[in-house]
């Protein structure tokens, strides 16, 4: 048998990781010693809306782009986008056709790419390139040389996404994917643009006496257990597990002005926080 | 409408308008799955038995073949010791969960490869991630078998894992993904070990004992601290619609895998209640 000596590597977690058990509790808990590295902890991510923002159109697409053009010179920005109603459309239509989960992922992110590609040549004349997920080791430069890049929201999983609990809908969407893009790099923020101020106790489209929440931690979000949510379930499950990201914001990108708010740090729309405690961050 | 940023363009469909967040629309999504891929059998040759090289693995490679005739088998294969060790470097110098995932599914890929060379002539081609999703089905009909990176290609995405900072979803969950995305017939994972055990038999010998059947939830409730297969298999499995056991057996002793293949009873079966 062919081996790689533990005591050839002078590394503290070389043993327990080359002869210990990935599925034992203590081998993990050891991988949490050594101090975590922020890859690009200048960079903002944000996402738009698919059918929040871009199945708007011009009236919504322009104003926003503009605002993402003044921000250019002092933030830099890894834009995502969601997919929105044709992902509607042909995750109903898969469904009736009895395909599973992983197929529907793909289709929807094929939507996300679309909206990603148009936001893109509406984009390009500021130099911002758009971005397969292979291509991802080139971001850095993008980001240095023209201050953005954009990106389909859509995490790369394709027929290996997850199975939900419940029902056939890929549980992890275009929040999860951006939320991941900022957890993975250390990002300064994760910022989500959607067509609402912020998380309500209800959904405001239906429901007139749906109160409006600021700010709110992981902790005290679960135990309202909503019914609706602004943001993807998983992305709090994974908010939990962070190692990064401890906050994420929701902003109304149909209000010129509200990117740039929280871009510069201010308080706008709805902040979801983690609270400090858990295995990952005593 | 009145409101400002003029309106949502829908088309009309059945999740039109509505939140894909909504638990009562998630939950009228709810009916049955198809199997794509009905006679697919997914077998899972872990990274231990590839690191342990010749002597194991060409027996291994051989029965493969033997059964080419009569069962369409999609290979994986572990990543093995190497991951382990570019683990303890990245981790050492701070790199996040994705990264870790991104680098370790280089070594389940150079595996792949190598058993895909070793099976060429028999007209098994190795597969990326890409070619799964497009190519499989003719590459099984041009030779009832394929072999494909175990690690899923969650890359950058990979999950930051409750504990610690090892990638959750390895090669042990990849395959078995596949498994169930196609509705496959099997999921045999092959490992240097007869099957389930309450502690490492490797460490613990004769106090180890030996699990034949137990069903998920059962496993969960033990708490093992060593499994031979990605603890997060388990939470899937939990929510499987296709795929509701896989197989563990022993590549070590030939025989095995063809028992497996006909359905016999061999090594150990987890699986969803």
């Amino acid at each position: 048998m062919r081996k790689l000596s533990a005591n050839s590597i002078p590394l503290p977690l070389a043993q327990q990781l080359l002869e210990g058990s990935l599925s034992d509790p203590a081998v993990l808990r050891a991988t949490s010693a050594p101090a975590d590295f922020p890859i690009l902890p200048w960079a903002n991510v944000v996402k738009i809306g698919g059918q929040s923002v871009i199945d708007r159109g011009r009236a919504a697409v322009y104003p926003l782009m503009d605002e993402i053009v003044a921000n250019l010179s002092r933030h830099k920005m890894i834009l995502g986008t969601g997919a929105g109603t044709r992902a509607r459309h042909i995750y109903s239509l898969a469904i009736e056709l009895g395909l599973p989960t992983g197929v529907l992922t793909v289709l929807g992110t094929a939507v996300a790419w679309q909206n990603a590609q148009m936001l893109h040549y509406l984009l390009a004349r500021h130099g911002i390139p758009f971005i397969e997920p292979l291509e991802f080791s080139i971001l850095p430069h993008y980001l240095a040389v023209s201050g953005a890049v954009v990106c389909q929201g859509m995490p790369p999983y394709k027929l290996w996404e997850e199975n939900p609990a419940v029902g056939r809908i890929p549980p992890q969407r275009t929040d999860t994917g951006c939320f991941l893009i900022a957890e993975v790099f250390g990002a300064r923020k994760m910022i989500y643009v959607k067509d609402e101020d912020g998380l309500y106790t209800a959904d405001p489209k239906k429901d007139p006496k749906a109160e409006f929440i600021p700010r709110i931690s992981l902790g005290e979000l679960a135990s309202l257990d909503l019914k609706d949510l602004i943001v993807e379930r998983a992305v709090l499950d994974l908010m939990s597990n962070a190692r990064h990201v401890r906050e994420i914001q929701f902003v109304n990108g149909l209000k010129p002005g509200q990117l740039t708010a929280a871009l510069d740090g201010k308080p706008v729309g709805t902040v979801i926080y983690r609270e400090r405690t858990g295995a990952n961050h005593e | 409408m009145s409101e400002g940023g003029g309106h949502r363009n829908h088309i009309r469909s059945r999740l039109m308008r509505e939140s894909l967040v909504d638990k009562e629309v998630i939950a009228g999504t709810e009916s049955p799955v198809v199997r794509i891929l009905p006679h697919l059998n997914v077998i899972q040759i872990g990274g231990r038995i590839m690191d342990r090289g010749r002597e194991a693995l060409l027996p291994l490679l051989d029965e493969i073949v033997e059964n080419q005739a009569h069962h369409t088998q999609l290979i994986a294969v572990g990543a093995g010791i190497r991951s382990r060790h570019i683990f303890a470097v990245g981790l050492d110098l701070g790199l996040p969960t994705g990264v870790l995932a991104t680098l370790s599914a280089k070594d389940a890929a150079q595996n792949a490869y190598m058993v895909s060379c070793l099976l060429a002539k028999h007209g098994f081609v190795y597969l990326e991630a890409p070619f799964v999703v497009q190519l499989l089905p003719a590459m099984l009909a041009a030779a009832r078998g394929a072999v494909f990176n175990a690690v899923p290609p969650y890359d950058l995405w990979e999950h930051p894992p409750k504990i610690g900072r090892i990638p959750p979803h390895r090669t042990d969950s990849g395959p078995y993904m596949i498994a169930e995305v196609f509705g496959a017939k099997r999921m045999i994972f092959i490992k240097d070990v007869d099957g389930l055990y309450t502690s490492d038999p490797a460490l613990n010998g004769g106090k180890a004992e030996f699990i034949a059947k137990i069903s998920v939830s059962d496993l969960q409730a033990r708490n093992l601290t060593t499994l031979p297969l990605d603890p997060i298999l388990l939470d899937l499995m939990l929510n499987a619609r296709s795929v509701r056991e896989v197989q563990i057996i022993n590549g070590l002793h030939p025989g095995n895998l063809t028992r497996a293949l006909a359905g016999e009873t061999v090594g150990s079966t987890i699986y969803s209640d």
